[in-house]
């Protein structure tokens, strides 16, 4: 069977779209750690913008807004996120119609499940994010989202924070989003160092007395918040940490 | 800075008004402002009681003149006092704001020395803080009974939301319970803020007034009125005040009084309340269909459930014909299973094993739907009833987790639709 390697950017998945489309039996990823057996081939895409043109021209015929869609998809952590996009490309060229609310087939399930996984850790994290002001005014958020999401958030707090500096700091890509007050760009960040302004401490704790006061103790209800507020995002929450 | 006790004190008081979402405005960050509005709304984080925190919910003053007697900060009550100036709101708000903890403010005030007194340092309050602090987010600012309409229109082009608290369903209870605010009090303003939005909407002004428009809320349990009466003023306030949501809360005692009963209401009530409320705006229920004046939601069905047993003759139905409106009375099935069952069906004749990798619960809904003509239910209705009601101990000992998946209730959080 063949495995074709991706490098992760959108072009070289569309590449491989382009070889794959022919083979019957193939697997498309950018995942290293992939599962290899006896029988498989592996072929190293690289990216070729002929190619990569060719099929998202051939999607946009079938659904204008299909691109859009795969591209979001894409941004998932989701280790077969590659293989789920080609099944969905696969039905839209088969029919060469909009298939995204054919929920009868259960590549267009996956899809749709991949696709509202990123857009919901968009909004959760719209909420969740928190930053902190460092000594010289820059607001920090560190993060670790399932999901390539910082540029999205970047532009969503670049357009609220207006006249603020801040940075979007995603631990676990190691990557950033740095707005400076008029314009914002996403770049590699390893480690960062903050020194905290001397007013950070004292709101923080404010803030845990407020989300301590306002929880009525009567009517407990765990399962609940936990559902809505997975554990996973806790460790960058000052009230639950 | 305000210090943290006051913090405690105030904060405290505001935390039974039910309402926090932050959804409906699209108020656009000013040049060199701080915020914006984000009309899903967004929920910042979820205390152990299972409700969202959006706003920072805080009273200007806890000092009281008025005597209501459910309430823990009425005149007579022997408690704590404190009260925040504007500047401190403002700087407290922003400061959470930037940080992320909070989507907007959340500003509500007991009655201190006269209501019109009291709504003047509300109102001087949101104004510096949309002015002089240039703040765009969200604020939900509480209106003061009796006080100057020309105070509260002032406020009212200020603010994303106002809401005045119903209180209690009737005008009989409210004498009882709060005498000095009366049902004109409250229903007046109200009445003026739809004018108010109503005139820019007609005539295509800039939408200035409460673009949020207004809630309000009741408290359920502390009087005798039934759930009919308390559905049917419910439904004239969404007609007739245009009323963006009615919230309910159960009562809990937190005060002793002759006046009042000494055990809660039960969130199980409340969650009934909330569930006919959903069938009357998203559901195309009629108010009578649900439940009849003078008697109560039933305990054991749900609102839909106990619909659709009194109703056997109209069901099963075709999962294939059925239209959009049938699809959404079938229990079990909600508005977004409705809505994906009729754009699949589009590509493909559905079956059960199709409804079931949509992710649609059929646990309820076999009972009321054939799939090709197929059948699944039970045989007789004594076995529907059976199977519906341990289907419904179930859902009541998960300790009432409202909604099924995470998505619908967090829209549902945030009132977004």
């Amino acid at each position: 069977m063949k495995i074709f390697i991706c490098d992760g950017t959108v072009k070289c998945f569309y590449t491989a779209v382009f070889d794959a489309y022919r083979e019957k039996e193939c697997v498309i990823t950018s995942d290293d750690a992939t599962q290899l057996s006896l029988d498989s081939e592996i072929i190293k895409v690289v990216a070729n913008n002929e190619k990569a043109d060719r099929v998202e021209k051939g999607i946009k015929k079938c659904d204008s807004e299909a691109p859009y869609d795969i591209e979001f998809a894409l941004r998932s952590g989701d280790a077969l996120k590659e293989q789920i996009c080609f099944g969905y490309i696969k039905k839209l060229l088969e029919r060469k119609s909009p298939v995204k609310k054919a929920y009868n087939l259960p590549e267009v399930i996956e899809f749709n499940d991949i696709l509202h996984k990123v857009s919901f850790e968009v909004h959760r994290l719209k909420g969740f994010l928190r930053f902190m002001e460092s000594a010289d005014g820059v607001l920090y958020a560190p993060y670790s989202p399932d999901n390539d999401i910082t540029d999205l958030l970047t532009a969503h707090f670049a357009e609220r924070l207006k006249s603020e500096r801040f940075v979007i700091h995603d631990l676990k890509r190691k990557i950033a989003g740095m707005y400076n007050g008029h314009e914002w760009i996403t770049g590699y960040a390893g480690e960062a160092e903050i020194y905290l302004s001397e007013y950070e401490r004292a709101f923080e704790t404010l803030w845990k007395k407020y989300y301590k006061a306002v929880n009525i103790e009567s009517r407990p209800h765990e399962k609940q918040m936990k559902g809505y507020m997975p554990v996973r995002y806790w460790k960058h929450l000052p009230e639950k940490k | 800075m305000i210090d943290e006790e006051r913090l405690e004190i105030l904060t405290e008081s505001a935390k039974y008004d039910v309402s926090c979402s932050s959804s409906g405005s699209r108020r656009h960050n000013q040049a060199g402002g701080l915020g914006n509005g984000s009309v899903g709304g967004i929920c910042q984080s979820f205390t152990p009681d299972g409700r969202c925190i959006s706003l920072l919910k805080i009273l200007m003053s806890n000092e009281c003149v008025y005597d209501c007697e459910y309430c823990p900060n009425r005149k007579s009550a022997d408690v704590r006092r404190a009260r925040i100036t504007p500047d401190e709101i403002c700087s407290l708000t922003i400061n959470f704001y930037k940080r992320n903890y909070i989507e907007g403010l959340f500003l509500s005030s007991a009655v201190f020395e006269t209501p019109n007194k009291t709504m003047e340092l509300l109102c001087e309050t949101v104004l510096k803080l949309r002015k002089v602090y240039n703040f765009n987010g969200y604020i939900h600012l509480k209106g003061i009974p009796h006080a100057d309409e020309a105070l509260i229109m002032k406020a009212a082009k200020l603010v994303d939301r106002m809401s005045y608290n119903i209180e209690l369903p009737s005008e009989k209870s409210l004498k009882l319970l709060a005498p000095q605010k009366t049902k004109q009090s409250l229903l007046l303003p109200m009445k003026s803020l739809k004018d108010a939005i109503d005139y820019e909407k007609f005539n295509k002004l800039r939408r200035n007034t409460l673009p949020a428009g207004q809630t309000t809320q009741m408290i359920v349990g502390a009087s005798p009125e039934s759930d009919g009466q308390i559905l049917k003023l419910t439904e004239a306030l969404y007609r007739n005040m245009n009323m963006k949501r009615v919230y309910y809360s159960s009562y809990i005692p937190v005060v002793q009084s002759s006046k009042l009963p000494s055990v809660g209401a039960g969130l199980l009530r409340e969650h009934r309340l909330y569930q006919a409320d959903w069938l009357i705006r998203f559901y195309g229920f009629d108010v009578n269909e649900i439940c009849e004046e003078n008697e109560n939601l039933s305990q054991e069905y749900d609102p839909k459930c106990a619909w659709a047993l009194r109703n056997m003759h109209l069901f099963p139905v075709e999962i294939n014909t059925a239209p959009l409106e049938t699809l959404l009375r079938v229990p079990g099935i909600g508005a977004k299973s409705a809505y994906k069952i009729v754009e699949a069906r589009k590509f493909a004749k559905l079956d059960f094993d199709n409804l079931a990798k949509m992710r649609i619960v059929l646990k309820r809904a076999k009972h009321f739907i054939t799939c090709k003509g197929k059948f699944y239910g039970a045989d007789s209705f004594a076995q529907v009833k059976t199977s519906l009601l341990l289907d419904g101990r179930s859902e009541v000992s998960e300790q009432l987790s409202m909604f099924s998946n995470e998505a619908t209730a967090l829209s549902a959080l945030t009132g977004e639709i």
